[in-house]
């Protein structure tokens, strides 16, 4: 044991060198490396004004119920494509309803189905690519050629055939997208996974006794997390993005319940009358996206060791 | 010019927002050097731009463009049950006899005709000199053929047929027709749409005839272009005289604002793919004619009495006091249809005064309360279709209006092909849907109300209207025939077997142009008359 196990670690040499005892727990730096990222994240403008965006979506989707006006299924026959007023900011629809009431209920679905649909991206995608990453062989060649199929198809198209078979509504939509996404996570967690299985740690680790599973999960997902992090924020907004496509095609969220997707598409045969029903669901849209997108780049930026020297010198 | 311009600059902030936040993220993490591309913008940016193209004005005797919304799904008009196809083929193909503009038959490929006194033979004389597109004759035996071939194969129009039991060439020019038992409506049987129009046996079986079919028409078709449009040319020896102008183009132009939009700028000369909100204002457009008028279509809703509590006539009813007529079909027509509580409207010969249902919630809670069902209890699922946007429109008022007596209903929106399944598999609580095209009181009381109705999914069944409806069939007297009729329709919306909604006006839209056109109610479109100013 010569190595020195008392170093603080250089940012640029992810390996813990606590993770050569497996009886401590690795992310013994964890804390610390966490808020170092919020702090830097914090440093940010951008990064600050993403996260609270972020943060009212996530309050719209929780408390929405308590902040809507109006009901968001109360037709109001005499109040029909009104524009926006003092009584209906965001103006109503071709059935009275209240957009402003729409928008907010439809974040929780957004919200909702992006975080479950990258939820299931996530576990079997990190899965998938760190099993066909630490064997290697012919289990990487099966798992990742696989992956290559599912990846060929362009995404939207492969969600809307998944669709197609599982019948449209918000269920199958959010199963759908999570399918989609499976393969990103795979690659990610997979080349991450080359590069880390044969640092000197995990090789301690398993001379030290642990088995596969142990050293996947103890020592090689921690020091692959960080693109995994970033790769999450990234896909939530693709994922908002395609459950608002899916709706809009009709193969989504199903009416009566609103989503910006659908309302966008309701708001079709409207454009010359009634603006503001495809604008306000499209900036709710806009918004979202956009802060997960510079959230993730920021995050990118911030956590992404290999290339963090040339990220502060600016990347773009 | 302010409308356009609204509708660009709406589209176009959308498009750019979600361009933007596309392209905010168009790389994921770079880890295998792969993009994770920004696919999902042509998701929503699709055909959103409006159309400046030049106004090319069209010489007279040109090619009239014509927008229609959708494809056909091919041109065989035995086989084809879509509107799309017989707007195309209405100026291809001739009947025996056609409805004019009153729906009343008028002949067409038959110069006259007589019934025997027993009333079970039918003779036709048919118009001499008239030749298919490809110049060779048309003669009794085509006639013939078309039948049988109808008939024989069962084809979607062979239950028109189902009195007739022979059709024969008695020579070249005289066709006879012998039924099972007298049948009145034999006229409108076989002329009241293209559907039963007399095609070419050389052209059906060497498989032509789904793309390119040989008629005796106004118009031959030319061109077809899937996913585009199809091109008809002049028939210089069309019967009733050639056509003033060279050809049609029908294009296929889905979305109404684009179809419009696309008649304004001069694109097409006309459309009947006309946003309903917009029809008000289209009077006072200069260079454009509107041509409205109402139509025997109607859209109804069905109650499916396998399920209960709605075997229950009160809570049939109940739920036609709970919903607002007017009201759904403000919203969803946009005043564009006239309000009914029965299948035909005042227009028709065969209309029948009816008034017993009103927006009465109150109403509709006591009889609920009297047939002792508890509204929270009831199963309600409507199952619409999103291939018809007015009954998803419409489901989601009718769904407010239920709440409000205490119903709790869900809105099923299918593809017209899974709605077609489910309804006919008896999956549904409620639906709504429409039967366009109606002429005969026969065509749209006996399937969908018989007991044995091939149509009749909800399973309404009552002995009185079973026996009304089968003297209707063979009763010839005029007057004799209109009463039994107006007993099926009022016994029909009493015991709410349906519920009626509205009749849809037929909106088109055509430029100054054109003239000499002429809105049918039956929505057949008829070019052969038309000019180019």
């Amino acid at each position: 044991m010569s190595t020195p196990a008392t170093t603080q670690p250089d940012p640029s040499t992810p390996p813990d060198p606590t993770a050569y005892d497996p009886a401590v727990p690795v992310p013994d730096e964890g804390p610390r490396g966490w808020r170092r990222t919020v702090l830097a994240l914090l440093r940010r403008p951008v990064g600050v004004v993403s996260l609270l965006v972020l943060l009212g979506v996530l309050v719209l989707a929780l408390f929405g119920g308590w902040l809507a006006p109006y009901g968001i299924n109360e037709v109001n026959l005499d109040a029909r494509l009104q524009p926006p007023s003092a009584d209906f900011w965001f103006g109503t629809d071709e059935l009275g309803r209240d957009i402003l009431s729409r928008v907010i209920a439809s974040a929780a679905v957004s919200v909702r189905v992006s975080v479950i649909a990258v939820s299931i991206a996530l576990v079997v995608g990190v899965g998938l690519g760190l099993l066909a990453g630490f064997f290697g062989g012919w289990l990487d060649t099966v798992i990742m050629r696989s992956q290559d199929v599912l990846f060929a198809f362009p995404e939207i198209l492969l969600a809307m055939a998944i669709v197609a078979i599982l019948g449209p509504g918000v269920t199958t939509a959010t199963i759908a997208i999570g399918v989609v996404y499976i393969p990103v996570f795979a690659r990610v967690t997979r080349a991450s996974t080359l590069s880390v299985r044969t640092e000197t740690y995990v090789r301690a680790a398993k001379s030290l006794g642990a088995g596969p599973a142990r050293q996947m999960v103890r020592h090689v997902l921690p020091n692959i997390s960080a693109p995994i992090i970033v790769q999450t924020s990234l896909s939530l907004a693709f994922a908002i993005l395609s459950e608002a496509s899916l709706s809009f095609l009709g193969l989504g969220v199903q009416p009566p319940e609103p989503s910006w997707g659908r309302m966008l598409f309701d708001s079709r045969a409207f454009f010359q009358d009634a603006w503001w029903m495809s604008v306000f669901p499209g900036l709710a849209v806009f918004v979202t996206v956009l802060a997960c997108n510079l959230l993730g780049d920021i995050l990118r930026d911030v956590l992404d060791v290999r290339s963090s020297a040339t990220a502060r010198g600016g990347t773009r | 010019m302010t409308r356009p311009t609204m509708f660009r600059l709406a589209a176009g902030l959308t498009l750019v927002l979600t361009l933007a936040a596309c392209s905010g993220g168009g790389e994921a993490v770079d880890m295998n050097g792969e993009q994770n591309g920004d696919q999902e913008a042509d998701g929503t940016a699709g055909g959103t731009g409006g159309s400046d193209g030049d106004a090319d004005a069209p010489a007279a005797g040109g090619t009239l463009v014509a927008a229609i919304a959708g494809e056909p799904d091919q041109l065989d008009p035995h086989v084809t049950t879509a509107y799309f196809s017989f707007q195309v083929l209405e100026n291809v193909y001739d009947t025996l006899v056609e409805p004019d503009v009153n729906l009343e038959m008028q002949p067409a490929l038959a110069e006259s005709w007589e019934t025997s006194d027993d009333q079970l033979t039918w003779t036709f004389h048919l118009r001499e000199g008239v030749t298919w597109h490809d110049g060779s004759d048309f003669t009794a035996d085509d006639v013939v053929y078309s039948y049988n071939r109808i008939m024989e194969e069962e084809l979607s129009p062979s239950w028109r047929f189902s009195s007739v039991e022979s059709v024969t060439a008695v020579d070249e020019s005289t066709v006879e027709i012998k039924v099972g038992s007298p049948s009145p409506n034999l006229l409108a049987n076989i002329g009241g749409y293209k559907g039963v129009a007399i095609v070419q046996q050389e052209n059906v079986e060497s498989g032509d005839v789904t793309t390119a079919p040989v008629g005796t028409g106004p118009f031959s078709v030319s061109d077809y272009t899937p996913g585009s449009s199809i091109t008809l040319e002049a028939n210089a020896d069309y019967y009733g005289g050639a056509p003033q102008i060279g050809g049609v183009e029908f294009r296929f132009i889905s979305e109404p604002t684009t179809a419009l939009a696309s008649l304004q700028s001069g694109d097409v000369q006309w459309t009947d793919n006309v946003p309903p909100q917009q029809v008000a204002s289209l009077p006072g457009t200069e260079g454009i004619e509107l041509g409205q008028v109402g139509s025997n279509d109607y859209w109804y809703l069905a109650l499916n009495q396998a399920h209960e509590p709605f075997d229950q006539v009160e809570v049939r009813q109940a739920i036609a006091f709970a919903i607002d007529r007017e009201g759904i079909t403000e919203a969803t027509m946009f005043g564009n249809a006239t309000v009914n509580q029965t299948a035909i409207p005042e227009s028709s010969s065969w209309f029948t005064p009816y008034d017993k249902y009103s927006y009465d919630p109150a109403q509709a809670t006591s009889l609920l309360e009297s047939a002792g069902v508890d509204p929270a209890s009831i199963p309600m699922e409507i199952m619409v279709s999103t291939d018809y946007p007015e009954t998803v429109q419409a489901a989601q008022i009718i769904s407010s209006q239920l709440s409000d007596i205490g119903i709790n209903s869900e809105i099923k929106s299918l593809d017209f092909g899974a709605w077609l399944d489910e309804q006919g598999q008896g999956n549904f609580d409620m639906l709504m849907m429409g039967w366009l095209g109606n002429i005969d009181p026969d065509d749209f009381y006996y399937s969908q109300h018989h007991t044995d109705g091939a149509n009749n999914y909800q399973g309404y069944s009552n002995p009185d209207v079973d026996a009304l409806l089968e003297q209707g069939r063979v009763e010839t007297d005029e007057a004799a025939r209109k009463d039994i009729y107006d007993q099926v329709a009022t016994q029909i919306a009493d015991d709410a077997s349906y519920i009626y909604l509205y009749n849809p006006d037929v909106v088109q839209a055509w430029s100054s142009d054109v003239q000499g056109y002429e809105v049918m109610p039956n929505r057949a479109i008829r070019f052969r008359d038309v000019t180019l100013g």
